[in-house]
């Protein structure tokens, strides 16, 4: 896998490479600015960027933008961001156009490597990856009981279960979470399609609908 | 002195004071004239006898009228000196008029009432020079208040920055070191537990860090400003929330805080107090004001002595501003916070 960083703080900067080089991860470029992220996916064309939110020249969400633009003009392109803080602001803009090779998580995740690692991969590979502090930041937000359209119909199994899909976790990693066998999480996997009614067709590109839904919802 | 009586027994009084009088006075010319009715008039002495108490009271009468406890002290005192007056030149002109020695006790009356009316009226000759200088020292402690405001959050917020630049940051490349360490020792659990308890450590502490700097100001409040930051509160709300409104400009950082906590806390009350009403956020400008309010549908009842409305007010007057709460049982609360948007 080729990835392109962008991030601003050489010590994590070197700490992320020194951790992806020891996973055959290849770092082919490292930037510190938003305009030099939108420079090198263009030269280099990498499976993943890894994006830092605080950026330079503004050190507000500069990462956030120059992110959304790479999506824009690279759709191919998955997009990492590493934050130290979760904003559900920024995780909306991001999947405004589609959960297809997304993610957004803590930056200390990354030191849950086998984690971190599985998450690059679903990313670059058009997966979904969030963080669980911004699902259950959403998860907070709505009280089940208020209504929110057509999540309503979705028992709070069903939830919990969507909930961990937005995280980005397979079947089985949702049925170890929620102590329950692979075949009840994928009884309620297809019970969440339906009620969401979701078109027939690839399993994954229905979890990224579902997911979708959900954040919409929130 | 005729404070319980009401003012119509007091024109009574005068009136048959005067009339009494007159009728002395009368009496006395009578008794003259039945006498001889020539030779000294004598008479003259009565009248100024009967003139001097009879000033007094209707002076009295009349300082009573006057809007000040001072005025009125000095009203008295002036009819008490007017009446010692008429009588000093009556007696020098029925004496004779000679050497015109009144002058000497008009003089000492002239000088009491003038020290009087002096201390009394004190605050008109030195008052407008007092009162400018009051006013500057309110408008320089205002000025110094509002700057030491500033330089508070603007430190906050630079504390925030250095956070997330340094200790956060350096705990994150920490645990990002513990986690290839974890890796390594992949054929010593034991030790590999150790690590990944400290590792656990050191997140558990990003996470408190983290926690702090979003109670100084939320990274959206910073980068996007208020309205974004009023947005993402309502999405992020218990109950529905709709946002209206719209600002020309960025207030001061210190005036986006205070509206933006405002904001939260009220939102928090609604969702915690009234979990099935709908909230609705305003925000505008009014000339030099930014004017937030905050208004529910829900039974209304708020308690504006509350531990947390009195944190907002507390919030609120530090910059200036003003907060207003209606809680009419059965007709919604609505918080409304005007701010000095300074610049």
């Amino acid at each position: 896998m080729r990835v392109v960083i962008a991030e601003d703080n050489a010590l994590l900067r070197e700490g992320l490479i020194a951790l992806l080089s020891d996973h055959d991860v290849e770092v082919v470029a490292q930037v510190a600015d938003g305009p030099g992220l939108l420079r090198v996916v263009n030269g280099h064309k990498p499976d993943l960027a890894i994006v830092d939110v605080r950026l330079p020249p503004t050190f507000t969400d500069e990462g956030v933008r120059a992110a959304i633009e790479v999506r824009r003009r690279h759709p191919g392109t998955g997009i990492l961001i590493l934050s130290q803080y979760v904003e559900p602001v920024y995780t909306a803009e991001l999947l405004a156009d589609g959960a297809e090779g997304v993610g957004y998580l803590l930056k200390e995740r990354v030191a849950e490597v086998r984690t971190f690692l599985d998450a690059l991969q679903r990313v670059a590979g058009g997966g979904t990856a969030l963080d669980s502090e911004v699902v259950s930041a959403l998860m907070r937000a709505r009280d089940p009981r208020a209504g929110d359209g057509e999540l309503a119909a979705l028992s709070p199994r069903e939830r919990e279960v969507l909930g961990l899909m937005a995280e980005g976790r397979t079947n089985a990693a949702i049925a170890r979470e929620l102590v329950i066998t692979p075949s009840a999480v994928e009884k309620h996997v297809s019970s969440i399609f339906s009620k969401l009614d979701l078109p027939a067709g690839d399993d994954d590109h229905r979890r990224v609908l579902a997911v979708l839904a959900y954040l919409r919802a929130s | 002195m005729l404070a319980p009586m009401t003012a119509a027994h007091a024109r009574i009084a005068l009136g048959l004071h005067a009339s009494l009088s007159a009728l002395l006075a009368l009496i006395v010319v009578v008794v003259w004239a039945a006498a001889d009715g020539d030779g000294l008039f004598w008479p003259a002495w009565v009248f100024v006898g009967l003139f001097v108490p009879l000033a007094i009271h209707a002076g009295a009468r009349w300082a009573e009228g006057l809007p000040t406890r001072g005025e009125r002290a000095l009203g008295v005192c002036a009819s008490v000196a007017g009446a010692l007056a008429v009588a000093d030149v009556a007696a020098w002109a029925i004496g004779g008029a000679g050497e015109f020695w009144p002058v000497w006790p008009l003089s000492a009356l002239a000088v009491w009432i003038a020290v009087q009316a002096l201390v009394v009226h004190r605050h008109r000759l030195f008052g407008s020079a007092r009162e400018e200088e009051l006013s500057e020292r309110v408008d320089e402690l205002a000025r110094t208040r509002r700057s030491v405001v500033d330089a508070q959050a603007a430190e906050l917020r630079r504390i925030e920055r250095d956070l997330h630049d340094g200790a956060q940051a350096r705990l994150v490349a920490l645990t990002m070191h513990l986690g290839r360490a974890e890796e390594r020792l992949g054929d010593r659990p034991e030790a590999a537990e150790l690590v990944r308890r400290a590792r656990e450590e050191a997140t558990a502490a990003i996470g408190e860090l983290r926690d702090l700097a979003r109670g100084i100001a939320p990274p959206v409040l910073a980068d996007r400003g208020l309205m974004a930051a009023v947005e993402a509160l309502g999405r992020r709300s218990a109950i529905p929330v709709s946002v209206e409104g719209g600002l020309s400009r960025r207030p001061a950082p210190v005036v986006e805080t205070a509206a933006y906590f405002v904001v939260a806390e009220a939102l928090t009350n609604v969702a915690k107090h009234a979990p099935q009403a709908a909230a609705l956020v305003t925000l505008a400008e009014r000339g030099d004001l930014l004017v937030v309010e905050v208004a529910d549908d829900g039974p209304g009842g708020a308690d504006p002595a509350g531990a947390g409305l009195t944190g907002l007010r507390h919030r609120v007057e530090a910059v200036d501003g003003r907060l207003e709460i209606a809680s009419e049982p059965g007709s919604g609360t609505l918080v409304r916070v005007e701010l000095p948007c300074g610049s």
